[in-house]
C-alpha cells in the first residue's frame, strides 16, 4: 500500500469532496444563524412602534430562552392551573336512574320461593 | 424389563431389515448399478441426504454461522444495537444454511423469495425509506438552536474520504473505494445506498462492516475520546440550548432539503426522504403519516433490510480477501472519523469565547450512528462529571453527521458513477 500510487483524480475527489461537505453544512449554518434574526425582526419592530423608540432599549437584542427556562415556566403554569377548579355546571341535583323492567334483572326470580317456618 | 424387551425387539427388526429383499447384495445392486430414484428406498434416502445441509456443508458456512450466532449473542447479552444485530445475525444464519442450487432458494438466485426481498437492498429502495423514518423521529431543535455544532458533522466525514484514499491505495477501483469509504460515515442505510450504486458485488461486506461498527460504537469510541481529549476539557459545561420556535422547526427541513440537494443532487433520495419525514413530524398537521413513518414503516423496513443484508453474506460470495480488507478499512475509517470530529471540536474551542466553549467530546458524535454515538458522549461526559449532561448537545453534531454523510455519498456518487 502506498499513497504514491494513488492517481491525482483520487486526491482531487478526496480533497474536493470533503470541502464540498463542509461548504454545504457551512451554508446551512449561515442560514440558521440568520433565520431567527429574520423571524424576530418583525416582533422587535412592532415592540418599538408600540412603546416608542426611546422607551424600548433592548440591551440584549437576542431573546434567548433556554429549554430550562421554558421548563420552569411550564411547570409554574401547570401548578397554577392545577390548583384551580375546572368549569362546572353548578347544578347539584341527583339524577334519578331509571331501570326498565326486564325478567333478566327481575328481583322476583332471584328469590327462592320457599316458605319460611313460622 | 418391559422397556428392555421393547428395545430388543426394535433392534431385532432393524437387524432383520437388511435381509429383506436380498440383503447386502441388494444394497450393492441398488447403489452400485445406479438403479435410479425408483430403484429402492435407500437410493431415495441417499438422494435426500445429498440435498441436506449436513451433506453440503463447508467450513466457510460453519464460520459464517458462527459469526451470525456471535451477532445474536452480542445483541441479546450486551444489548449492542439489538434492532440491527438480531435481524442481521438471523439473516446470516439463513444465508449460510447450505443447499443445492437450482431450486430457487438462495438470495442470489433470480426469482427466489429471498431474492425478491433482496431487491430492495440491491436497488437501494430500503435506505431512503429508512431515512424517511429517521426524519420523522428526529428532533433537530438542538441543531437549530446552536447551528455552529453542525460543522462537527462535516469534520467527522474525514473518515469517509480518508478511507476512500486508503482503499484506492490498496488497489480497489475508484468506484469500489468510494463504496468502501462510506463505511466511515457510520450510517448503514447510506452505505447500502451508495454501494448498491457503485459496487453491488461488495455490498454484503460493506453493509455488514458498517452495521457491525455502528453496533460497536460504545467499544470503539471511548478509548479514542480519552486519548485525544484531556481531562480538563472533558469537564467543560456547555450553555443549555435555547428554545426553538415552531416556525424554525418547520423551516429547517424545507431549507435543508433545498440547500443540500441543490449542492449534491445525487443524495436526493436520502436527503429528500430525511427532510420529508421531518416535515411530516414538525408540520403538526400530518401526525398520522409521521407516526406511520417513524413506527410501522421503519420497523418493517428494518426487518427486511436486516434479514436480507444478513442473508447476503452467503459464504461463497462473502468470505474473500476483499471482505477482510473492507473490514480492516472500515475499522480504521471509524477511528479516523471519530478522531476527526474530536480534533475539530478542540480546534473550534480555540476560536470561541470562554462562555461559549464547547465540550470537545461532542465531536465524536459527528460520525452519524444516530443516536448511539450521542449516547456514548453522554456516558463519557457523566463519567468525568456526574452533573454534566451532554446528550442534547451531542445530538446536534450527530444529526448533522447524518446530513453530512448523505451529502458525502451524493458527492462520491456524482464523481464516481460515470466510471461504473
Amino acid at each position: 500500500m502506498s499513497l504514491y500510487f494513488v492517481d491525482s483524480m483520487t486526491w482531487t475527489i478526496t480533497v474536493l469532496g470533503w470541502f464540498i461537505v463542509f461548504v454545504a453544512l457551512v451554508f446551512l449554518i449561515g442560514v440558521f444563524l440568520t433565520v431567527p434574526k429574520i423571524l424576530n425582526w418583525g416582533a422587535n419592530r412592532d415592540l418599538k412602534r408600540k412603546k416608542g423608540a426611546e422607551q424600548v432599549e433592548l440591551k440584549d437584542k437576542k431573546v434567548i430562552l433556554t429549554g430550562e427556562t421554558n421548563a420552569a415556566i411550564a411547570m409554574a403554569l401547570h401548578l397554577y392551573f392545577n390548583e384551580m377548579h375546572d368549569e362546572e355546571s353548578n347544578v347539584i341535583t341527583i339524577k334519578e336512574v331509571k331501570r326498565r323492567y326486564s325478567p333478566w334483572s327481575s328481583k322476583v326470580y332471584g328469590f327462592n320461593n320457599v316458605n319460611f317456618p313460622r | 424389563m418391559k422397556r428392555f424387551v421393547t428395545l430388543l425387539g426394535v433392534f431385532a427388526i432393524l437387524l432383520s431389515l437388511q435381509f429383506v429383499g436380498g440383503g447386502f447384495e441388494a444394497l450393492g445392486q441398488v447403489v452400485g448399478e445406479g438403479a435410479g430414484f425408483q430403484g429402492g428406498p435407500l437410493d431415495g434416502l441417499m438422494q435426500f441426504w445429498s440435498k441436506t445441509g449436513f451433506y453440503n456443508i463447508e467450513f466457510t458456512n460453519v464460520v459464517m454461522i458462527g459469526v451470525g450466532l456471535f451477532f445474536i449473542f452480542l445483541a441479546i447479552k450486551y444489548d449492542y444495537e439489538p434492532l440491527l444485530l438480531v435481524p442481521i445475525g438471523t439473516g446470516i444464519l439463513i444465508g449460510n444454511v447450505p443447499f443445492v442450487t437450482g431450486n430457487l432458494i438462495g438470495i442470489y438466485e433470480k426469482g427466489s423469495v429471498l431474492n425478491y426481498l433482496y431487491f430492495g437492498v440491491e436497488k437501494g429502495v430500503y435506505p431512503p425509506l429508512i431515512f424517511l423514518g429517521i426524519g420523522a423521529m428526529t428532533d433537530f431543535s438542538s441543531l437549530i438552536s446552536n447551528p455552529k455544532l453542525m460543522i462537527l458533522g462535516a469534520a467527522a466525514q474525514v473518515g469517509i474520504f480518508a478511507t476512500f484514499l486508503g482503499a484506492s491505495a490498496l488497489g480497489f477501483t475508484p468506484a469500489e473505494a468510494g463504496a468502501i469509504g462510506i463505511i466511515g460515515g457510520a450510517d448503514g442505510p447510506t452505505a447500502i445506498f451508495l454501494s448498491s450504486k457503485l459496487s453491488p458485488h461488495l455490498m454484503g461486506a460493506i453493509a455488514i462492516a458498517a452495521y457491525s461498527y455502528m453496533a460497536l460504537v460504545p467499544v470503539i469510541q471511548p478509548p479514542i475520546m480519552r486519548l485525544i481529549i484531556p481531562k480538563k476539557e472533558r469537564l467543560i459545561k456547555m450553555k443549555p440550548p435555547r428554545a426553538v420556535s415552531k416556525t424554525e422547526k418547520i423551516l429547517f427541513p424545507i431549507i435543508g432539503l433545498l440547500l443540500t440537494t441543490f449542492i449534491s443532487p445525487s443524495a436526493l433520495p436520502l436527503l429528500g426522504m430525511l427532510f420529508f419525514g421531518n416535515l411530516l413530524k414538525e408540520s403538526g398537521v400530518t401526525e398520522r403519516l409521521a407516526d406511520t413513518a417513524r413506527n410501522a414503516l421503519i420497523n418493517i423496513i428494518t426487518i427486511l433490510l436486516g434479514v436480507t443484508v444478513g442473508a447476503s453474506t452467503q459464504a461463497d460470495y462473502f468470505l474473500t480477501t476483499d471482505s477482510l480488507k473492507i473490514f480492516g478499512l472500515g475499522a480504521v475509517s471509524f477511528m479516523v472519523a471519530t478522531a476527526g470530529g474530536l480534533l475539530f471540536a478542540r480546534i473550534m474551542n480555540l476560536f470561541l469565547r470562554k462562555e461559549n466553549k464547547i465540550n470537545p467530546l461532542i465531536g465524536a458524535a459527528g460520525v452519524s450512528a444516530v443516536p448511539d454515538s450521542a449516547r456514548v458522549v453522554q456516558h463519557e461526559g457523566l463519567k468525568n462529571d456526574p452533573n454534566n449532561h451532554l446528550l442534547m448537545h451531542a445530538m446536534a453534531p450527530n444529526v448533522s453527521g447524518v446530513i453530512g454523510s448523505a451529502v458525502a455519498a451524493g458527492i462520491l456518487l456524482a464523481f464516481l458513477s460515470q466510471g461504473v
